[in-house]
């Protein structure tokens, strides 16, 4: 019996569907204070000055700490990208002097109670003395969001590949588009939280964060409180979902972790909503002008793309990462070696933005997939034949902007995605509206760097593995389980799966950029070929557990790194649209995702259909706003608007396995596809359903409603 | 680690509570605290307006403990006390049988769980102009029983709901029960409503009621919008406009006009929500005489 491949059904879901999952929410250590913070009512304001009285006199309050409390304490370390340049403009644990958007931390309130807490943070007076908001995307021109910085310009990179000018000047036809990409909010269920209890006797900083893996804020906690790594220990408890958005350190738990070694109490902070849309980094929030030049055959030749993300008001630890992604899979699936990428990443009065489900991955595919398909309208091709010209054949392949990708076959994802979406069905069905069909094609970054893992079977048999890779909501107590089973012939009940404390567990990355399966479940072949070798030592005629009980117990570590993998796939959208409301029904999603090999198809179903329908969320509904003041006018699920079972569409999936060559198991990633290619998809459909009127995200029943009066014909 | 920590789920501002376990004491606290207190129904509405902390009432007046004011009695006139909620007016045959556009309606507002709790009076005395069940009763020729320590008095549905958020409720006077009037025979309904996502605030909605005579004409039909003015507003010109006719494509789009013209929505795009209230109307009316013939 071999159980990797097989639908098994996620064995952590008894606890998270009786109620018996531990969130942080459901820790209280003995003592603990409750935390709130008093956040900025303004977006961009001096501070005048704070007068804490008021609050300090509500009964319960122990302690109100401002940024001039926690001076030696942060910034948290803004982490560069390969080729960016960087402003000095990293966040704040609490601001100081300044405040540069709604909702930034100005004061830590510490209580016996957390409504004790927010009745003091009320009360938090803070003496603004206003500047101009910056809301729009803009280098320069106004009030400068970091003194500092003048032209509040935070990141730039750009890379040049062949000669692209030469290839543009000689091109018979060059199509020209602008796009804009909305900001996102993460919105996972459980909002962000941290506990934080120092023992002075041993110098030993423990904090619980819900956070994607405990590796990452240990790193990132380290500078920022200036302690050395081993005198801190963070513990993972179950994660209500994250999205990206719990894979840094937050500036919150920092100043939480900083006010518990201050006060000698543990403290403990658990979000609401409105801080989670005020305060957790954003997805997205990118302009891009992008060009694509062609020979008449519908070759294409070169790639040009400007890009300005909109930042916001500070450099998080990971906020570089997503428009570096972007840059660096412009030319998507598509063979084009002569290509011109400039990125700049700008301040905002803004919450800043950081990685959400994809992390630049879907502003690259929608941003070449809407682009072939207006070459495709302009040349007069089919848009499916112009991509099969261009495809990426052969691999590993290196892309002009210096990755390779590994393995792939994107002609059989988009075959595949065809059949799937049976076009005709719906071209031949009497409709009510008018047919919109359209598809996008991705690839996608993921892999990467390394993980680690120990298997230990003791003297009863018990199989315990420890592993880096810890999860928030994907599944890897199952999938580890089947990689552990095979391997030692046994069942993946049998196999208990540990993780998420950063002194038990092994070390490791981090659970980003769906790398778990390839780097975790690669480390966990490591382990088992290790724990082989000690059972061998031990006898050759034995099993594991013969070995183990004759040994008194067999461990064994492995490590697994490799270069990036890339998946890839065809999503499909077929779309109707109703002229007298403009209202947009999906009536079938068809997604094709090559994740290599697939360890538990039933679970990766899950990641796809997930993932669809968080991109058909962006496509549809999503979008952050603030008013010209800079407020946020969405901050609550009242206003930013969240697709339930009710809105999600038919959708057919199916996998094309292309093994990675780079990890034992063959694995790619799973986790996003749906999320990058979904919008683009949608967005060609619903193109295609306007004939040829090109709108931005979301596509709002008002705005197809105005498209279809002003002439999309 | 182990245990809760007391009180932490309190987020709106400190209040005084009352929980009174009958009407009389539900009306005594109202007239002693008038404008000071809030009465407390499904708390769909108000709970999360206090949690964050736009509403800071002095006082809550819980009525959930006041048994009398929930049930459903379809007599000839369908009464439905305040306090019953709208799941429960959502799963009554009797209401389902006779009064079909109430469930119509209460299926597009919000979510189960919110209909688990949110009640009847609450939603009307609310008057929210994005409401559903507000609309469904303006269609119905619904009356409001109206109580207070000086009487008790019962005003018509289209004279209670006064503008967003403002109805004929006085401080001291609670709104008890909902009652409607019997329909008559072959009689259809239909809602119809458009929301970013199922369960949101609507963009537009439209409610029918479709009463076709003898010759197959329309003997008599009601029609009211919500979320396209500062209440559920009623069209009597498409209602006249109806009258006496047969209610082909043609009548069902003029009255949708006559809606359009009617509207005055008061936020989003204008002129999509005009169009969205007249696509809706008549398309309401359409699947209403559907039903009436049936």
């Amino acid at each position: 019996m071999t159980w990797v491949g097989r639908p098994v059904r996620r064995r952590e879901d008894v606890r998270f569907l009786t109620g018996a999952a531990r969130y942080l929410d459901d820790l209280e250590p003995e003592g603990a204070l409750h935390v709130a913070f008093a956040r900025s009512l303004a977006a961009h304001a001096r501070i005048g000055g704070l007068d804490l009285g008021a609050a300090l006199a509500v009964p319960g309050v122990a302690a109100i700490l401002t940024g001039d409390d926690l001076a030696d304490v942060g910034p948290l370390p803004a982490i560069g990208v390969e080729g960016a340049w960087l402003a000095p403009a990293a966040h704040p644990v609490l601001a100081r002097g300044k405040v540069r958007y709604a909702g930034e931390a100005v004061a830590l309130v510490a209580a016996e109670s957390r409504a004790a807490a927010e009745d003091a943070a009320e009360l938090v007076q803070v003496d603004y003395d206003p500047l101009e908001p910056v809301v729009g995307a803009r280098t320069g021109g106004g009030v400068p969001v970091h003194d500092d910085v003048p032209d509040d310009v935070l990141l730039r990179w750009a890379r040049r590949a062949g000669d692209p000018d030469a290839a543009f000047a000689s091109a018979p036809h060059v199509v020209r588009r602008s796009y804009r990409i909305p900001r996102l909010a993460a919105a996972p269920m459980e909002p962000r939280g941290a506990i934080a209890e120092y023992d002075p006797t041993t110098d030993l900083l423990t904090v619980w964060l819900s956070a994607q893996d405990p590796h990452r804020p240990l790193a990132q906690l380290a500078p920022t409180l200036g302690r050395p790594p081993e005198s801190i220990r963070v513990v993972v408890p179950d994660v209500g979902g994250a999205f990206g958005s719990k894979g840094a350190l937050a500036p919150e738990a920092a100043a939480v972790a900083a006010a518990a070694i201050r006060l000698g109490r543990p403290l403990k902070w658990v979000e609401d909503r409105l801080e989670n849309f005020l305060a957790s980094s954003q997805g997205r929030g990118l302009e891009a002008d992008v060009e694509l030049a062609l020979d008449g055959e519908g070759r294409m030749l070169a790639l040009r793309a400007r890009l300005l993300a909109d930042l916001g008001a500070y450099l998080l630890p990971t906020t570089a990462v997503s428009p570096h992604t972007t840059a660096m899979l412009i030319t998507g699936t598509y063979a084009i070696q002569d290509v011109d990428v400039e990125v700049v990443g700008v301040a905002t009065t803004k919450v800043p933005t950081g990685p959400y489900r994809g992390a630049g991955r879907p502003e690259a595919a929608y941003l070449i997939e809407r682009l072939v398909d207006a070459a495709a309208r302009e040349l007069g091709l089919d848009p499916l034949e112009l991509r099969r010209r261009n495809f990426v054949r052969e691999f590993p392949y290196r892309t002009a902007m210096g990755w390779t990708y590994d393995s792939g076959d994107y002609e059989r994802c988009l075959d595949a995605a065809v059949v799937l979406l049976e076009p005709e069905r719906w071209r031949d069905r009497p409709g009510r509206g008018r047919l919109g069909i359209g598809y996008g094609m991705y690839v996608e970054r993921s892999g990467g760097l390394w993980e680690s893992a120990v298997v230990r079977v003791e003297p009863d048999g018990q199989i315990v593995v420890r592993t880096g890779s810890s999860p928030h909501g994907q599944g890897h107590e199952t999938t580890f389980a089947q990689i552990v089973a095979d391997r030692l012939g046994v069942e993946p009940g049998e196999v208990e799966i540990r993780w998420g404390d950063s002194r038990l567990g092994p070390a490791g990355v981090g659970t980003f950029a769906s790398r778990s399966t390839a780097m975790g479940g690669s480390a966990l072949l490591a382990a088992l070929d290790a724990l082989d070798e000690e059972r061998r030592r031990v006898g050759e005629e034995l099993d594991v557990r013969e070995a183990a009980a004759r040994a008194g117990g067999l461990e064994a570590s492995g490590r697994f790194g490799s270069e990036l993998v890339f998946s890839s796939g065809a999503y499909g959208a077929a779309v109707e649209l109703d002229e007298a409301t403009g209202r947009l029904a999906v009536l079938r999603i068809a997604a094709v995702d090559d994740a290599g090999r697939i360890v538990n198809p039933l679970l990766a179903e899950g990641q796809v259909v997930g993932a669809t329908v968080q991109g058909l969320g962006e496509a549809l509904v999503e979008v952050v706003a603030h008013d010209e003041t800079g407020q946020q006018t969405t901050a609550s699920f009242a206003d930013y608007h969240l697709l339930t079972a009710v809105e999600a569409p038919e959708i057919e999936a199916a996998f094309v396995e292309t093994p990675s060559p780079l990890n034992p198991l063959g694995a790619k990633g799973i986790g996003e596809g749906g999320s990058i290619a979904t919008p683009g998809a949608v967005a060609n459909a619903v193109t295609d359903a306007l004939g040829g009127a090109e709108l931005d995200l979301p596509f709002t029943e008002e705005a197809l409603w105005r498209a279809l009066r002003e002439g999309g014909s | 680690m182990a245990g809760a920590a007391g009180g932490r789920l309190v987020k709106p501002v400190p209040f005084a509570y009352d929980a009174p376990r009958s009407l009389g004491e539900a009306l005594a606290l109202a007239a002693e605290h008038g404008d000071e207190a809030k009465l407390l129904a499904g708390g769909q509405s108000l709970v999360p307006l206090l949690n964050f902390r736009l509403l800071r009432p002095a006082r809550l007046i819980d009525l959930n403990g006041v048994e009398a004011l929930a049930g459903i009695d379809a007599g000839e006139t369908l009464r439905v006390g305040a306090m019953t909620r709208a799941r429960a007016l959502e799963r009554s045959p009797e209401v389902a049988a006779r009064w079909p556009l109430l469930v119509q309606a209460v299926r597009f507002s919000g979510h189960p769980q919110i209909r688990n709790r949110g009640t009847v009076g609450g939603s009307c005395a609310h008057a929210d102009p994005a409401s559903e069940l507000p609309c469904a009763l303006l269609a119905l020729d619904a009356r409001m029983r109206l109580r207070s320590e000086r009487g008790e008095r019962t005003v018509d549905a289209r004279d209670f709901f006064v503008s967003t958020f403002w109805t004929a409720l006085e401080p001291g006077e609670l709104l008890v029960e909902i009652q409607v009037p019997a329909p008559s025979s072959r009689t259809g309904t239909a809602f119809l409503e458009h929301a970013r996502v199922h369960g949101d605030f609507a963009l537009a909605g439209a409610a029918a009621v479709v009463t076709i005579g003898d010759g197959g004409t329309v003997e008599r039909a009601a029609v009211a919008l919500l979320a396209l003015a500062d209440r559920p507003i009623r069209v009597p010109a498409a209602e006249a406009a109806l009258a006496g006719r047969r209610l082909d494509e043609q009548a069902a789009r003029e009255a949708g006009a006559l809606a359009a013209a009617a509207a005055e929505p008061t936020s989003g795009d204008v002129d999509h929500r005009r169009a969205l209230g007249a696509e809706l109307v008549r398309r309401a009316l359409l699947e209403a005489v559907g039903r009436a013939a049936a």
